[in-house]
This record gives C-alpha cells, structure tokens and sequence, in this order.
C-alpha cells in the first residue's frame, strides 16, 4: 500500500537522525533539545558483530500483529539476525498473550520461549499476582541503554520490564461534528450527549488505559460518580477497540476513545483530517507503555540481553515507532518528519506504576464493571 | 457372511460407544471438569462458599437472590413489591442472560418458522440454492456480524438512508437490547429454518389427505397431522438457540454494550484477569442451568409420542402463481417474509461484501483483497496466508464430518434404546452443547497445550488431530439431535424385522434405518460441518503458530493487522472468503447429499 510505503520511507529518514522534534511536540516534561542525540545513529555500530556470540535461536512471545508481513518484528528479526550471524529469532504469538505464560509457570508447565515482547503494565502485576517467583528475570542494570528510556515511561520497579515503545491513549474526534471537549467535566455536558464511544476496561488495553485515567483525573474516591454521570450522558462501552472504532468510523458517535497516533494512518492527499481530530483532556494523554522482558528459565539470558539492547538502539526505536505507530520510548529519538508531524504527544503524560496498580487494578476494574452492568 | 464378519459387526457399535466415550473423556470432560471443579476449590478445600456467594449477589441473580441471602423476609418482600405495583424484579446477570436469551429465542422461531415452511410447501427456481445459503450467518464470526449489523442498522447505514428516502424518521438499533436480539436472530432463525424444514419434509402425503378426507379443516390436519411432525425440530431448534444465546458473548459486547452484558462476558473478563476460580463458578451455574434444560427438554421430547414419519411428503406447490399469486393471502404472507429476511438476512451479509470493497472514503477499492494477495505472497515468517486458511478449514471440516457422524449416531443409538437413565446419559451426552466455550477453550489450553503428565511422560496435544477432535466434540451433538427424533420416530417393528431377518444390530442400523432417517443425518452433518468451518475458540488454542490456522483464525488476525491502516477492510475481504468457501461447499454438499437422501 501507498500509506505503508510511505511510512516505510519515513523509517529510512530517522536513519540521519533530527533528535528532539518529538519530544518537544507538546511542550512536555523531557524535551531533550537536542542533546540526547545518541551516539550510533547513523551507523548500526553496537559492535557486536558475533566474534563473541554463540549462534543459536531467540525465541520471542509476543503479540500476533507484531509478526508477520511489514511489521516491527519481522524488521526486528532481520536487523537482529543480519548483525549476529548464526542467531535465529523465531517468533511465537499465543493467543492469549503473556496470560499463557503465566498460566505455563503456575502449573509447571515449559515457557519454551526466551524473550516476551508487548507486557503492559497491568500485565505485570497480574503475573506477579499470580506467581510466587516472577516470571522474568531483572535485566535493567545489565542493559547498556535502560538508562536512555524517558523516566517517565519506566514502569518496573524491579528492573525486569524494558519499555520499548508507547502510545498515549487520547480521544480521537470528527471536528465536522463537534468542538474538542478539552476537559473530563466537558464530557458531561449536554454538548457532549451520546457522544463518546470507549471500550471495555475487562478486556480492551485502551479501554482500561481511559478508565484508568479516569481514576487519575477523579481521583479513587471520584471516578465511580464521574462515569455514572458519563453513563448518563450516553457513554457507549463497546468490547474492544476495534468495534468501537469501526461505530465511530461509520458515525455512531463522534468521538472515540483511541490512539494519539491516529492521523499517522490517514494523511496524505484527498483525505480530510478534519475527521481525524486529536483531543487531550486537562491537557493529559494516558501513556501505555509496551514493554519487554527475559522469561526467568531463558537458557539464552545473554542473547535475550543483547536483543533487548538492541531494540533500544536509535535506529531500532525509530524503525520500530514507524512500524508499530507508537511513540519511541528512548528519549530524543526521531522516526522522521511525517511521524512527528501527525502523531501528537500529550503536554501532560500520565500513566500509574507499577506500585500505584499493584493491589488496586483488578479491585478498580471490577467496581467500573459492575457499576455500568448492574440492572 | 463369515463368522469373523458377524463378529466384528456385532463388536462395531459396543467399539464405537468406547471410542465415542473415549474422545469425549479426552477432549471434552476431563479437561472442562479441571477448569469447573476450581469452582468448589480454595486453598486446597472443597467447598460451596464461593457459588453460595454468588447466588446470594444481587449483582449476579437479582430478586431471586433474597431467596438465598434471607429466605423468611421472602413473603414480606413479594408483598412490599406488590405494594409498589409489581414492578418489573431486578433481574440480575443470570436473570437478564436468560430474559435475552428467551427474547432472542422468539425472534429467532419467529423468523425462522416461515422459511421452513417456504421451503418445505413451496416450489420456486434456486429453492435447493437458497436453502443451502441459509446456513451462512451460521460460520461468520461475530465481529462480521457487527460490521455487517452496523452498515445495515446504523445511524448512516443502509435501513435509515431508506426510511429517511420514505421520509420516515431514522431509527436508532444500535446500543440496544433490540439489536441483540435481532443479532442473535440472524444467527439462530437459520438454523430454525433448516432443522424444520427438514422434518416438515418428512409429513407423510397419505395422513394429511386422509384427515382431510375424513372432513378436517386444513387448520385441524395442520395441527393433527403437520404439527406432531415438525415438533420435536422446532422443539429442538429453539433449544439450540437459547443454550446458544444464553452463552452468547462477543456479539452481545460489540453491539450493545457493557450495559447489556451477560454471564459469559463476566466469565471472559474472569478469564482474562486469570481469576479462574471466580469464573469457573460463574462457568458451574451457568452449565448447571443450561444442562438442566437441556435434560428437561429431553425428558420431554421423549414423552411425546412419537408420529411415525415417513413416507411420500406432499408434491410443493408453486410459490408464483401468476397474477393469482396476488390474491392468495399466504402467498402474500411470505412475499412480505421475503422483504423481511432481505432486510435483516441479505442486508447484514450484502453489507459485509460491500464493506470489503469500500474504503475508508467511502469510494471503490480492491485493495483489502490486494492485501489478501500480499499476504499470500509474503515470505515473512508468521504471516498468517489466506489459502492454507482455506484448506485447512476444508479438512478440519471433513475431517469433523468422518468424526462426528459416526459419534453422533453411537449417541442417538444410546438415546433411543429407552430404559431407565438413558435421559439423563443423553444429557450428559448433549453437554458440549451446554458448556461455554470460552472454558472448554480454557480446558483445552491447560490440558493439550501445556501438557498434562501421564505415567511421567509430558504429555502435549496440539495441531491438525486435536483441533478435528475439538470440532468432532463441539459437532456431534448437533448430529445426534438432529437423528434423535428421526430414530425415535422410525417404527421399531423395521429394525426387528431387519433382526429376525438374521441382520446384525450395525446391518440393521446401516442398510435399514439410517437410510430411513438421511434426511436427519444429512441435516446433522450439514451443522458438524458448518461448526467446524466456523470454528474459533478452540481452533486458535489448538493451532500450532501459522500452520495450522482455519479461516476464522485468519480472519482474526487481519482485524489486529494495521498494516493498511486502522480499518477491519482485510477483515472483511476475509470474511467475503469465508462465506463464499461456505456458500460453495454446501451447495456442493446439498446437491450430493440430496442424491443420497430418499
């Protein structure tokens, strides 16, 4: 397609290297201006050309759309294996993601798998929930580059969970149809009525990420009554991102709970962005980190290693961002002009850590879903 | 015949009884009850705290949970609500899951029970076509339907550009419980249609002119002659439907809604958050309710008597009669069923092939089908390919015919032999029909896909073999509910005739009455078949990475694939496949069948 050559050519771009744009977009906390260039851009160096490295396969969990035809991971996969010679990355996409991997360990069963790529952070504290020796290994202090991802992204205490890119959840609206509300309390108003479509936090990563922040904007005591007055207003909680998206396309509602990345797929000639408005809330976006991380058991911890360092590198992040229409999650990192352009970065990023969700994530989620099915 | 073959045909049906106990204890009951028997487990002790305190929520059973939670304050309770005017009770999940599922049960007979009696009473060219066709809603995965629903009933979808055309109002569908239950009703009233038409097909000629010609009124041979007949199928058939869409879960989500949420949608999110004690209680009364209807129908269905079918149907009328055809008021009954089964039937299935074709501007394209090429063409590992979807889907599925006719047969056979229990081992027969996917989707994860561990040995089930064996269990209740009735009906005195005649129990079963009953069997095999086709629980849990993905599966993973953008465009060109894949093999499988069938 026209669009995927044209990001592809864009992921060429980030290669020269412009530091800075993207963090400054917002105006938000870590603008780097310039001075967390990373050294490598330009040349893939890492220098590990595999004099010191054992072949052998890295087997890597993740998520079905990262693999696959002119995704982030089958790039990942090349670069990856044409700087180690003799290493094979071979991917394994269950479906019910990283759950699967938690399940194997609490009934004994073999992870057969070295590295998982795309845990959140409510993921995390699920697995620690629900195991007694956690599922992966702490790595952060033995990966040359966790230094370089923003602070603000950094979602494991324990070091094990490497973030590798972000998206902000925001709302996405027809500016043909309505004004951005601009605020949380906006969306109570009569403007606003039937207008919102979200997703459901059980089971939707962007639903949970819009009740979360929900949690942060109302407080824990406050976001109950903040939704009953939403549910009043004419909320629509629909299963999952993609049918909540797909209502809001054919104008079931104008505005949907969605990615700050949303122009990325729909610029280009002929194409009326004004239908494709982004819109943050109190000046917030809500960022859902995806990370990766080593299995505990992995025989091939050092390989595991290297991989994750790799990805951190400039030119991976920038390819990977391109490809994954997410934001970089290492500072001052540019995937091109046209990214930057049409992806926005909220002016106030917030998400909760890891210590803020554990204990509360699932006790939070369960009262939301009560509270909008009880009849 | 020799001695050795008598032998081995009298060991046939005793074998196929173990095999068919076999499979089920491998692949249905052992790995479902280790998931339901967490509901009675915690901390290592068994106990019936956690199902008492969901009886007793009334988040979870509404009125009714007074009944448990302060049994003595009930008849104080009933008279403050008569105070109140008897206003409608809380009704709780459960409550709402069954008050839906009995709505969406109406519906579905409602508009299923004309087009059985189209194509059962009438005549008209590609008849044999579209009953073929009437099986498609049946295979399409729900977020399909959802795109098909909202294109059809949307605010700017087709029905209201319509009525605004007519100058009527717009009307608002979506979000509502009325969609759901339209949802659930394009899904089930097909199989309303084909289960009844299949035994209205079967109406003896000779009886309805004989009670005619001892003077009944054509409403009193209808109901002396044609009802006994057709019961027992739209018995069945509205059964089906309820288990069906009291378990009912994406659909339930996408178009209406956390509000409108029902017991499996708890049970999923249950599931997803790894609470797994919690939703294998929700899972236990869940299958305790559907398990016990399905034995209270059963014990039914065997206490009507049976009609003895069979025989020479009556020739179908013409459905066009020329002008005449206007002044025939059943005619212009089911003229007007035809412009409904246009709107909520073709619409939604139309919709979806013209969503394929449409992009995001609303203007022609046909790149969803270049991305299907791509995809074919690509050489990236993981690529999930359209064609291997395709055939692999095509030998699952006959693949589940060869497993699941023959289980389902050995079961009818146990159901029909009478005696004492035989009820109750028929519904404990019927249970893949009663258990939530979403668990036998769990049980077949923790059991096959990590392994369970026999004698030392680990051992792991996963693949083309397992996932046949999945869709053979999920099937063969449809086959043995369709060949039930049939059998029961059959005259005893042919199978005995057949036995004194020397003939075997399985040369009886064989060469006497199941060729009494094709139509039955062949009504069965058409639903195993279509299962195995549309297939996604199970399939996607039992798949080893790409290989060995149906097209369901494929489907699947082109909604998460952004690689032209945010839209479900390949999703739909790949349910475009799916269907037309459906539509050509039971065409084929009509047209050979009906040279098999009496």
């Amino acid at each position: 397609m026209k669009r995927r050559r044209y990001l592809r050519g864009a992921g060429a771009a980030g290669l020269v290297g412009l530091a800075g744009c993207l963090g400054g977009a917002g105006g938000g906390g870590e603008t780097p201006t310039g001075t967390g260039t990373p050294t490598g851009m330009a040349t893939p160096t890492g220098a590990t050309t595999g004099t010191d490295m054992p072949g052998g396969t890295l087997t890597i969990a993740t998520y079905a759309s990262f693999t696959g035809k002119g995704t982030a991971g089958t790039w990942l996969k090349g670069q990856f294996e044409a700087e180690h010679p003799g290493v094979t990355v071979s991917f394994v996409t269950p479906e019910n993601g990283v759950n699967q991997y938690i399940q194997r360990a609490k009934q004994g069963a073999p992870i057969d798998a070295d590295l998982y790529v795309g845990v959140n952070t409510g993921e995390l504290v699920r697995a620690d929930r629900e195991l007694d020796a956690s599922l992966f290994a702490p790595v952060e202090s033995q990966l040359d580059r966790a230094s370089t991802v923003k602070p603000n992204l950094r979602i494991d205490p324990k070091g094990r969970a490497i973030p590798y890119d972000t998206g902000y959840i925001s709302l996405v609206y027809d500016a043909h149809q309505v004004d951005a509300p601009g605020t949380f309390d906006a969306l109570l108003t009569p403007a606003y009525e039937n207008a919102l479509i979200t997703e459901n936090a059980q089971q939707s990563d962007t639903g949970r990420a819009f009740l979360l922040w929900t949690v942060i904007a109302k407080g824990e005591n406050g976001y109950l009554d903040y939704w009953s007055s939403l549910v009043d207003n004419g909320v629509k909680v629909l299963s999952d991102w993609e049918p909540a998206y797909n209502a809001w396309l054919d104008g079931e509602a104008p505005i949907v709970v969605s990615y700050s990345t949303d122009q990325v797929y729909y610029h280009g000639q002929g194409v009326d962005l004004q239908k494709h408005q982004v819109g943050f809330l109190d000046g917030q976006g809500y960022a859902n980190p995806e990370a990766m991380a080593l299995f505990a058991d992995s025989p091939n911890a050092d390989l595991g290693r290297r991989f994750m360092d790799f990805a951190l590198r400039p030119d991976a992040q920038a390819g990977i961002a391109v490809r994954n229409v997410e934001f970089p999650a290492v500072e001052g990192v540019d995937p091109g002009p046209e990214f930057t352009k049409y992806a926005f970065e909220p002016p106030k990023p917030v998400t909760f850590t890891y210590d803020q969700l554990a204990g509360h994530l699932s006790g939070w989620v369960d009262a939301w879903a009560r509270q909008i099915a009880t009849k | 015949m020799t001695a050795a073959t008598r032998r081995a045909e009298r060991l046939a049906l005793p074998a196929g009884l173990a095999l068919t106990l076999g499979v089920l204890l491998v692949v249905f009951y052992f790995p479902v009850g280790r998931v339901l028997a967490e509901a009675v487990v915690r901390a290592g002790r068994l106990t019936l705290g956690p199902l008492l305190a969901v009886l007793r929520d009334p988040f979870y059973t509404g009125a009714a949970a007074g009944l448990l939670r302060d049994p003595l304050g009930v008849p104080a309770g009933v008279l403050g609500w008569l105070r109140a005017g008897a206003p409608p009770p809380r009704l709780g999940l459960f409550g709402f899951t069954a008050y839906q599922a009995a709505l969406s049960t109406l519906a579905s007979v409602a508009l299923g029970l004309p087009g059985a009696y189209l194509l059962a009473r009438y005549e008209f060219r590609g008849r044999a076509t579209l009953r073929s066709l009437t099986i498609l809603p049946f295979v399409l995965p729900s977020i399909m339907v959802a795109v098909g629903f909202l294109a059809m009933f949307g605010q700017r979808g087709t029905l209201n550009d319509v009525l605004r055309g007519l100058g009527l109002g717009p009307v608002h569908l979506l979000f509502t419980l009325q969609v759901i239950v339209l949802a659930h009703a394009f899904y089930n009233a097909p199989l309303v249609t084909r289960l009844v038409s299949a035994a209205w097909e079967t109406v003896d000629r000779r009886r309805l002119e004989a009670a005619r010609s001892l003077g009944a009124s054509p409403a009193a041979a209808f109901r002396d002659v044609v009802l006994p007949a057709v019961r027992p199928a739209l018995l069945t058939a509205a059964l089906l439907t309820f288990l069906f869409t009291f378990m009912s879960f994406p659909i339930v989500l996408a178009l209406g809604g956390l509000r409108l949420a029902t017991v499996e949608v708890w049970l999923y999110a249950r599931v997803q958050d790894l609470r797994l004690g919690e939703a294998a209680t929700l899972a236990t009364i869940e299958t305790a309710f559907t398990l016990g209807l399905t034995y209270v129908y059963l014990r039914y269905e065997a206490r009507q008597a049976a009609s003895r079918a069979g025989g020479e149907p009556p020739a179908r009328r013409p459905l066009f009669d020329g002008w005449a055809t206007l002044r025939d008021p059943r005619r212009l009954g089911l003229l007007a069923y035809g412009a409904v089964v246009i709107v909520v039937f073709v619409g939604p299935l139309v919709s979806l092939l013209v969503e394929s074709v449409t992009g995001p501007g609303g203007g022609f394209t046909t790149a969803y089908y270049h991305f299907l090429a791509d995809q074919q063409l690509a050489a990236a590992a993981g690529t999930v390919k359209p064609l291997p979807a395709i055939r692999n889907s095509l030998v699952f599925g006959v693949g589940t015919l060869l497993v699941a006719v023959p289980m389902g047969v050995v079961v009818s056979l146990v159901a029909t032999r009478g005696g004492r229990g035989s009820r109750l081992a028929e519904a404990l027969l019927s249970a893949p029909l009663a258990v939530s996917g979403i668990v036998v989707g769990l049980g077949l994860l923790q059991s096959f896909v990590f392994g369970t561990t026999v004698f030392g040995v680990r051992l792991v089930l996963v693949g083309p073999v397992a996932i046949v064996a999945a869709h053979a269990v999920a099937a063969y209740p449809f086959v043995a509910r369709n060949v039930t009735p049939a059998l029961a009906d059959l005259d005893p005195r042919l199978a005995e005739a057949a036995r004194s005649l020397g003939a075997t129990r399985l040369r009886s079963l064989t060469d006497v009455e199941l060729p009494l009953v094709a139509g039955a069997l062949l009504a069965g095999a058409a639903f195993a078949f279509a299962i195995s086709l549309g297939e996604f629980s199970a399939t996607v849990v039992l798949a080893e990475g790409v290989k060995s993905v149906t097209m369901p599966v494929a489907l699947e993973r082109y909604i998460g694939n952004r690689s032209i953008g945010p839209s479900l465009g390949p999703a739909t060109a790949m349910g475009t496949v799916l269907l037309l894949v459906t539509a050509v093999s039971f065409v084929a499988i009509d047209r050979l069948g009906g040279r098999w069938a009496p």
